[in-house]
C-alpha cells in the first residue's frame, strides 16, 4: 500500500474542512446511522449558511436549524420519526422563512445526485406527473428520444460540496464499512465533492480483504475519518446501539439552555476531553 | 373502547380497525412495502404475516425482506426491521423496482387527501408561506403514480383531512386504499369509494365527516376483526404501547 496523507484525523479538523456556506449530503436516515456527533460539531465551531442535502433528514437538520446554523435544504421528508413527528426547530425555520427549502420526493433527489454521480447534467426521474413539485421547482419533461412516446421528468444535478457518512468501521487508510441497510450513502459518496467519514472503531485491513464485498466506500473516495465512539447519539447505529429515547426527548424541549446541555452532552465531548 | 375490552368482545376499537384494515389490503405472492413514520402500515404487514394463511414478500424500508425483527420498533424504519432478513434492499433499490412497475402494493402516508386519493404531505396554507411546514414529498410524488396499489391511513376522519381541494398535491395518480377510525374507502372509476364503515359509526356520520364527495354503492359495516387477525394484534402489542402511542379516537 502507498503511504498516502494521515486520514485519520480528530473531529474538531474534520469539520473545520466545511467553510460557511457549504452544502452537505448527510448519511443514514432520520434518528439512524447520522453523522450527528460531526453535525454537532459544526454547531459549536459556530458555522454559518449551510445547506442540507439529504432525502429523509430528521434530528441533524432540526439541530442545524436550531443552532441558527442552516440556510438552505434541499430534502424529501423531514420528520423526528420514531414518535417524535415534526421536527419543530426545522419547521419554524421553513415557516418564518429563515431556510429556503427546495422540495423533492426523495427519490427525485436521488435522481439529482445520480447526475452528479454518472457525470451527465441530468437524470430521469420515474413518476412525479401530476404532482404540484414539478411546476414548484421547473422540472422539465423530456420526451423518450427513441420514440416509445414516453415523457419523463429530468431533474437537474445536485452536486454535493460534502458526503458525511456514519460508519461503523474503517481501515486505517479510510475504506468505510456500513452494517444494516446502506440508506442513501452510496450514492452520496459518489455524487459529492468531497467525502468526510465519522466512523465507531477502527477495523485491521485484513479483515477489509478478507471481505471487501462489505466495503461501501473504497479509501480512494475518502478525503478524511474521525473515530468517534457513539458518534451517531442519540440516534441508532446498527448493529452497536438503538436510539437513546430519553436523550431525544430531552432534546425536543424547548426552554432555555437545552441546547447547549445536549451539546454538552454528545459523547464527542467527553472523548475530545480525555484525548 | 379500551384496547383490552375490543380483544374480548371481538369489537373494533379505533387502533384495531385502522391495523387490522390496512393488512386486509395485503394480497397473497405480492410484494408489500412499508416505509418511514409508518407504524400503522409496519404493524399491519406483520400482522398479516401472521394472521393470513398466504405467502407475500415484506421489505421496508430499513432493509428487511421477509425479516423476523426480535421486537417491535416504535421507529417503522429501525434496523431491527431488517433482524433475520435475507438480503438488504437498500432505499434506492425499492424505488427502483417501484417505478419499474413491480412494487405491488405500498403505503405511503398523506396529511390531506382528496376524493381522486391525491395527497398533500407538504403544508397547510399557501406552499410559499406555510401556515404549517408538513414533512413533505416523501415517497409519494414518485411512488404514488407507479406502484401498482398504494394505500394510505388517517387517524383523524374529518373534513381537513378529507378534503375537496388539497392545499398542495404532492402526489397524484391516486390511493387505491385509505383507511380511517371510521371507515374504508377504495378507488372505483378514479375516484375513492367507501367500502365499508365502522360498525359503530355509520353512512351518514361518515359522510358528514369528509369533505368529498363519494360513493357508496355496495357499502355496509366493515366485518369485525377475526380470531387470527385479533391474536396477531395482540402478539404484536401485548402491553398495548403501541394503541396507547397512536391515540386513535373515533370522534
Amino acid at each position: 500500500m502507498s503511504a498516502g496523507p494521515q486520514k485519520i484525523i480528530p473531529l474538531a479538523d474534520l469539520a473545520a474542512r466545511v467553510p460557511d456556506g457549504s452544502s452537505l449530503a448527510l448519511g443514514g436516515s432520520f434518528l439512524h446511522r447520522g453523522p450527528f456527533a460531526f453535525v454537532r460539531e459544526l454547531i459549536r465551531q459556530g458555522r454559518r449558511d449551510l445547506e442540507v442535502v439529504k432525502q429523509s433528514p430528521g434530528y441533524d437538520i432540526d439541530i442545524l436549524c436550531r443552532a441558527g446554523a442552516l440556510s438552505r435544504a434541499r430534502a424529501g421528508i423531514v420528520a423526528m420519526e420514531g414518535n417524535f413527528g415534526l421536527a419543530p426547530w426545522y419547521r419554524r425555520a421553513i415557516e418564518s422563512g429563515a431556510v429556503r427549502l427546495e422540495e423533492h420526493a426523495c427519490a427525485s433527489l436521488t435522481a439529482g445526485l445520480r447526475a452528479a454521480a454518472f457525470g451527465v447534467p441530468f437524470m430521469p426521474c420515474g413518476g412525479i406527473h401530476g404532482s404540484d413539485l414539478a411546476a414548484l421547482n421547473g422540472w422539465k419533461t423530456i420526451e423518450d428520444p427513441y420514440g416509445s412516446g414516453e415523457a419523463v421528468y429530468a431533474i437537474p444535478r445536485i452536486q454535493p460540496d460534502f458526503a458525511v457518512i456514519q460508519a461503523n468501521e474503517v481501515s486505517e487508510s479510510g475504506d468505510v464499512r456500513v452494517f444494516g441497510t446502506s440508506h442513501w450513502d452510496r450514492i452520496m459518496s459518489r455524487s459529492a465533492k468531497r467525502v468526510l467519514v465519522v466512523a465507531e472503531r477502527i477495523a485491521p485491513d485484513a479483515s477489509f480483504r478478507d471481505q471487501p464485498e462489505l466495503t461501501l466506500v473504497p479509501h480512494f473516495l475518502v478525503e478524511a475519518v474521525s473515530i468517534v465512539p457513539n458518534g451517531a447519539w442519540p440516534g441508532s447505529l446498527w448493529p452497536d446501539y438503538a436510539i437513546d429515547y430519553p436523550a431525544v426527548e430531552a432534546y425536543m424541549t424547548d426552554a432555555p439552555g437545552v441546547l447547549a446541555d445536549h451539546l454538552a452532552a454528545g459523547p464527542e465531548v467527553r472523548e475530545a476531553a480525555h484525548v | 373502547m379500551s384496547e383490552a375490552a375490543s380483544n374480548v368482545t371481538g369489537a373494533w376499537s379505533g387502533f384495531s380497525y385502522i391495523v387490522t384494515n390496512l393488512a386486509r389490503f395485503v394480497r397473497p405472492n405480492e410484494i408489500t412495502f412499508s416505509g418511514v413514520n409508518s407504524a400503522l402500515p409496519m404493524l399491519a404487514c406483520l400482522l398479516a404475516k401472521q394472521a393470513y394463511p398466504f405467502a407475500f414478500t415484506y421489505i421496508n424500508v430499513a432493509g428487511g425482506v421477509d425479516p423476523n425483527p426480535s421486537e417491535v420498533p416504535i421507529s417503522s424504519s429501525d434496523p431491527v426491521l431488517a433482524e433475520g432478513s435475507r438480503a438488504i434492499f437498500a432505499n434506492e433499490d425499492f424505488y427502483d423496482l417501484c417505478t419499474r412497475g413491480l412494487m405491488d402494493l405500498c403505503f405511503l402516508g398523506a396529511a390531506q387527501v382528496d376524493g381522486l386519493g391525491r395527497t398533500n404531505v407538504s403544508c397547510i396554507g399557501d406552499w410559499h408561506a406555510p401556515r404549517v411546514r408538513l414533512p413533505g414529498g416523501g415517497g409519494g410524488a414518485v411512488m404514488l403514480p407507479t406502484a401498482r396499489r398504494a394505500v394510505t391511513w388517517r387517524t383523524e376522519h374529518s373534513r381537513r383531512t378529507l378534503v375537496e381541494t388539497l392545499d398542495f398535491v404532492t402526489a397524484a395518480g391516486g390511493m387505491h386504499g385509505v383507511v380511517t377510525p371510521i371507515a374504508v374507502f377504495t378507488k372505483r372509476e378514479g375516484r375513492l369509494a367507501l367500502a365499508s364503515w365502522h360498525p359503530e359509526a355509520s353512512l351518514d356520520e361518515v359522510r358528514d365527516r369528509t369533505g368529498f364527495a363519494f360513493s357508496a354503492e355496495d357499502a355496509g359495516p366493515t366485518p369485525p376483526p377475526t380470531p387470527e387477525e385479533r391474536a396477531a394484534l395482540a402478539s404484536l402489542d401485548p402491553a398495548g404501547r403501541f394503541a396507547v402511542d397512536a391515540g386513535i379516537r373515533l370522534r
